[in-house]
């Protein structure tokens, strides 16, 4: 199982594969700059919780270039860990079901489900494998890895996008995202060690 | 290389408002009962709904008559996870504090009844780690949110988990609270029903919001006994469509379906378990994916007009009264369902029925275009 | 009328994140959904929630929503006639 592809998103800093990408932007404007450069058309991206944003871009700088890459495919899973699930959007939620000003917002609710990043990845780029939203109390590379490989004990699962995205609010957010493909041969060895290298930035 | 495992499901607890533990459960549910009320100020919400909740005061004094010392959980949330967890685990005869046992907690909002106030209390990881704590356990603990299927996910997870032998037994606990928070974000999605839900109806209008918990001991085993459940396969599938509206088509279910159809014939199976929340489009979904599967003849089941919509719980739960009905003979009858009101007609019925078979499916979906399968059997032959 | 139609698109731009979008570009008259815009379902509930919040305007379900919101030109039509606020 190895590591075909890695992308680190921090809000004042983008790597891929190490190297560090040049981008204009930083906080709240990154996600929406790497959208503008490299998703391009998909205007939903723009309804999207910061959560969503993260893990959408996040995805693209993964898999842009790949083959057949808007064909539907049962074969890719969506994992993704994090602390805090949707936090930022209960808060954003809960202001419009106050007492005295009662507007619950339907698409502010439904971005407080943890999995809705999983799912918008899935529509984007027509992955109709496995997706699932893991929580975990901080991110520790050991129970990670091993959760991703329990998740390709799945018969039809050859590859995932997996790893951390987590967002405090619109201009706080870090993901640390990776694509593990059980055939490829190139690559680091999915492993603790090469993913705690790959969250330092040593790798 | 290491034998792969098989997994069984080795004690289970049903906490609800209709019982405590499973056979309590199981014998309301069988006779007809529901937790279902109507709701008109409940929470401070200006619309009325049905739903299935908690005597807070009941749970308060159960807490403190079984749990010893003072720690009960630090919110309705985390009490519930212990209660279900500790009965569990009792029945199972396991210690939870051992390494070998690893804990997966599943839930939709956890604790979300305490954003604005408490926000670090917030995060379902946060309690999942109290919890485990609480029963001494030195794995770190594994949340899995994935909306209306959550508890399936976490049991598929959790037999994975133990086909490698590297723990002997899961803990998989499911809970929902409902809250102000859930059942306004279900109302303005214009999803919930004033009146008890009709899942497969042609009057269906929507889901009623349920509370509960439930806890599955599963165990890695050379060898199926014959009295054991297996849990012989699951997946998740995405529809890969909407985030909010199910698939046309039926995708994602009916994916997980073929998945777990590969491991039996449909004349095995007692009944389909089924998502049935009574929403318009969930149940028409359903009937989709059961028509491309095949399993339009097998009788199909629903406890949403019992519970209501119990989220994180609802996998667990449904699974386990599933086992029951089935070691009981019986397919458990569809509460609120009178006249077919989808496109395929599902073999569904509002009276318990009979059966001799072994083995049943529980299905569910969820936001995210997320669905999800297992398919559970009993005893080692086949 | 030209200023509530002009009101009522602003506040669908804001309320939908119609990201880069200015009244200017939505046609009074085309469908807000399906080839319109392409509003999905969310965004009638979202709708729903905006002529209430806004105008007052009650609406029960998706379905009556779906024919107030057939454009921009129907929608500011209904507000002048039903709204409370």
């Amino acid at each position: 199982m190895k590591i075909r592809k890695y992308v680190r998103i921090l809000p004042g800093s983008v790597t891929v594969d190490g190297t560090p990408l040049a981008v204009d932007a930083a906080g709240a404007d990154l996600l929406a700059e790497l959208y503008r450069s490299f998703v391009k058309d998909y205007p939903k991206f723009f309804k999207m919780d910061v959560l969503c944003k993260l893990g959408v871009v996040a995805t693209e700088l993964l898999v842009m270039g790949e083959a057949d890459r808007f064909t539907p495919r049962e074969d890719r899973a969506v994992l993704l860990f994090s602390h805090s699930g949707p936090l930022c959007n209960d808060r954003n939620y809960q202001k419009t079901i106050a007492e005295d000003d009662f507007f619950p917002s339907p698409s502010l609710f439904v971005y407080t489900l943890a999995n809705i990043v999983t799912g918008e990845i899935a529509i984007r780029n027509k992955y109709e494998g496995d997706t699932t939203a893991f929580e975990l109390a901080s991110f520790e590379p050991a129970p990670f890895v091993a959760a991703v490989r329990d998740a390709f004990e799945d018969r039809v699962t050859r590859s995932a996008i997996c790893g951390w995205a987590e967002a405090v609010d619109a201009s706080h957010f870090a993901a640390v995202m990776m694509l593990v493909d059980q055939d490829a041969a190139e690559g680091l060895d999915f492993t603790p060690e090469n993913v705690e290298k790959i969250q330092s930035n040593q790798a | 290389m290491t034998e792969v495992k098989k997994v069984i499901m080795c004690a289970g607890n049903c906490l609800t408002p209709l019982g405590f533990t499973t056979e309590e459960n199981f014998r309301a549910v069988a006779a007809g009962a529901t937790g279902v009320r109507h709701h008109e100020g409940t929470f401070g919400l200006p619309e009325p709904f049905a739903a299935s909740l908690f005597d807070r005061a009941a749970i308060a004094r159960q807490a403190a008559a079984v749990i010893p010392g003072s720690d009960r959980g630090s919110n309705l949330f985390e009490t519930l996870l212990i209660l279900s967890i500790q009965d569990a685990v009792q029945r199972a005869g396991i210690d939870p504090a051992s390494p070998r046992v690893a804990f997966v907690i599943s839930s939709i909002k956890g604790n979300v009844e305490a954003i604005g106030e408490d926000e670090s209390s917030v995060p379902v990881s946060v309690s999942a780690v109290r919890v485990a704590s609480f029963f001494g356990n030195p794995n770190e603990p594994l949340v899995v949110s994935n909306a209306c299927i959550s508890g399936l996910t976490a049991l598929i997870h959790a037999r994975r988990m133990l086909q490698d032998g590297r723990y002997d037994h899961v803990v998989v606990a499911g809970a929902e609270v409902q809250s102000r928070f859930i059942i306004s974000g279900f109302q303005c999605l214009k999803a919930v029903s004033p009146d008890p839900c009709k899942p497969f109806d042609a009057a269906r209008c929507g889901l009623n919001p349920g509370e509960a918990a439930a806890t599955m001991v599963v165990s890695a085993v050379d060898r199926v006994p014959e009295d054991a459940w297996e849990l012989v396969d699951g997946a998740t599938r995405n529809d890969a469509n909407h985030i909010s509206g199910p698939s046309r088509t039926g995708e994602g279910s009916y994916k997980t379906l073929r998945y777990v159809l590969a491991h039996c014939s449909t004349d095995e199976l007692a009944f389909v378990n089924v998502h049935g929340t009574s929403t318009l489009y969930n149940d028409e979904m359903e009937s989709i994916a059961l028509q491309r599967a095949g399993l339009l003849d097998v009788p199909v089941n629903a406890l949403k007009g019992v519970y209501g919509h119990t989220m994180g719980a609802a996998g667990i739960l449904e699974s386990l009264l599933s086992m029951q009905a089935v070691d009981a003979g019986v397919v458990l009858a569809t509460r609120g369902f009178e006249t077919l009101g989808v496109s395929y007609p599902v073999n569904v019925s509002n009276q318990n029925r009979t059966t001799g078979k072994r083995a049943f499916i529980k299905l569910l979906s969820g936001f995210g275009g997320c669905n999800a399968a297992m398919l559970f059997r009993k005893g080692g032959a086949r | 009328m030209e200023e509530l139609i002009k009101n009522i698109k602003l506040q669908i731009i804001e309320a939908l994140n119609l990201e880069g979008m200015t009244p200017d570009q939505i046609d009074d008259n085309a469908p807000l959904f399906g080839d319109g815009l392409g509003l999905d379902s969310i965004d009638v509930l979202e709708l729903i929630v905006l002529i209430e919040k806004n105008y007052g305007i009650r609406l029960t379900s998706p379905a009556e929503g779906k024919k107030v919101f057939q454009s921009v030109a129907v929608m500011a039509d209904y507000v002048a006639k039903n709204r409370k606020k």
